[in-house]
């Protein structure tokens, strides 16, 4: 089976992860029109190369985030969510427009 | 041996059924109803427990505390909390702090199962009144959340083979080792705690934890693991026989 490296936990079989998606960076949501916020929600780039993801390890339910080569499938590296978002995001409050 | 009726107590396993079934005696242990043996004589549970056996130790005391600082302020508490994560920690009572996570502790009472040090920490928690608050973590309930089994043998590591992906040998998973894992298609936590003997041999032992909505399934699929190398269940007795 193939085996990815849990930042927490160590070599595991990958049937102990969850897929969650590309680390993507979130525009601003207290300027971003819908279309643009729906789009960073819902929609992946699908880029054949050298991608960021995010990655579940499912018995701990341990996020964090992996280099994934989507072409050949091969994992170059992981690590903690942490050494990526290590500062506090404020959100600031958006009128409504309805 | 007289035997209690788990039924009189409030707190039983979610599998007593299935351990009266197989003929279990139970005891009255901090007001649940615990195994105590399967009316095997003594030695024969001991021997049992020697080569592979199950117990279950869902009722004895067991929580957990998480969240931001949860491992100092368990440390001002008196509580002994090493540095690494995947790894149980040994108290003065003989109960086990499993650090899941750098932020996560598991606590495991020993096998007296009094509860006290469960009982001092949760009545020292309080939310402080000041804000911004400090970082002390929160108390998680983890009583009825996680079932708690006791895998004891020496078979134990050939039977985990069987159904868990992670090499748990004892060349290779040490002592205080915690592998979160999945075990026969569940997300479970084994702990290695050895019993130890007076004579200074050390018995393996595990400690399972896993989903208590699935204890039945997963009592069933170890004690069918077992089966090639002649599990038996135990109770409390035969563990805690171990160490003598």
């Amino acid at each position: 089976m193939k085996v990815m490296n849990c930042p927490l936990n160590g070599p595991r079989n990958i049937s102990e992860f969850a897929w969650g998606g590309e680390v993507k960076p979130m525009p601003d949501p207290a300027s971003v029109d819908d279309k643009v916020w729906a789009d960073w929600l819902f929609l992946e780039n699908n880029e054949a190369g050298v991608v960021r993801e995010w990655w579940c390890h499912v018995p701990t339910s341990f996020w964090f985030i992996a280099e994934r080569n989507t072409i050949t499938d091969e994992i170059l590296k992981t690590y903690a969510a942490g050494d990526v978002f290590n500062s506090r995001v404020e959100f600031s409050k958006k009128a409504e427009t309805k | 041996m007289n035997s209690i009726n788990p039924a009189s107590l409030k707190r039983r396993s979610f599998i007593y059924r299935e351990l009266v079934r197989l003929g279990a005696q139970f005891g009255e242990i901090n007001g649940g109803a615990v195994p105590l043996s399967f009316g095997a004589a003594r030695e024969v549970e001991l021997a049992s427990a020697r080569r592979l056996a199950l117990a279950d130790l869902s009722v004895m005391p067991h929580c957990g505390f998480k969240g931001r600082g949860t491992a100092e302020w368990l440390t001002a508490q008196g509580l002994n909390i090493g540095p690494d994560s995947n790894k149980a920690y040994a108290q003065a009572g003989g109960e086990l702090a499993a650090r899941l996570a750098p932020t996560e502790i598991f606590l495991m009472d020993s096998l007296v199962g009094s509860g006290a040090l469960m009982s001092r920490l949760n009545a020292a928690w309080t939310w402080a009144e000041a804000a911004p608050r400090p970082q002390q973590g929160y108390p998680l309930p983890r009583q009825d959340s996680h079932g708690w089994f006791m895998l004891a043998g020496e078979f134990a590591p050939e039977m985990f083979s069987k159904m868990c992906g992670v090499d748990l040998r004892r060349d290779r998973f040490a002592e205080g080792a915690i592998a979160q894992t999945s075990l026969a298609k569940m997300s479970a936590i084994i702990i290695r705690a050895d019993r130890k003997a007076k004579d200074g041999r050390a018995h393996a032992a595990y400690h399972v934890l896993a989903d208590v909505a699935s204890a039945e399934y997963l009592w069933s699929c170890l004690m069918d693991a077992g089966k090639e190398f002649d599990i038996k269940p135990v109770g409390l007795q035969a563990l805690q026989d171990l160490e003598q």
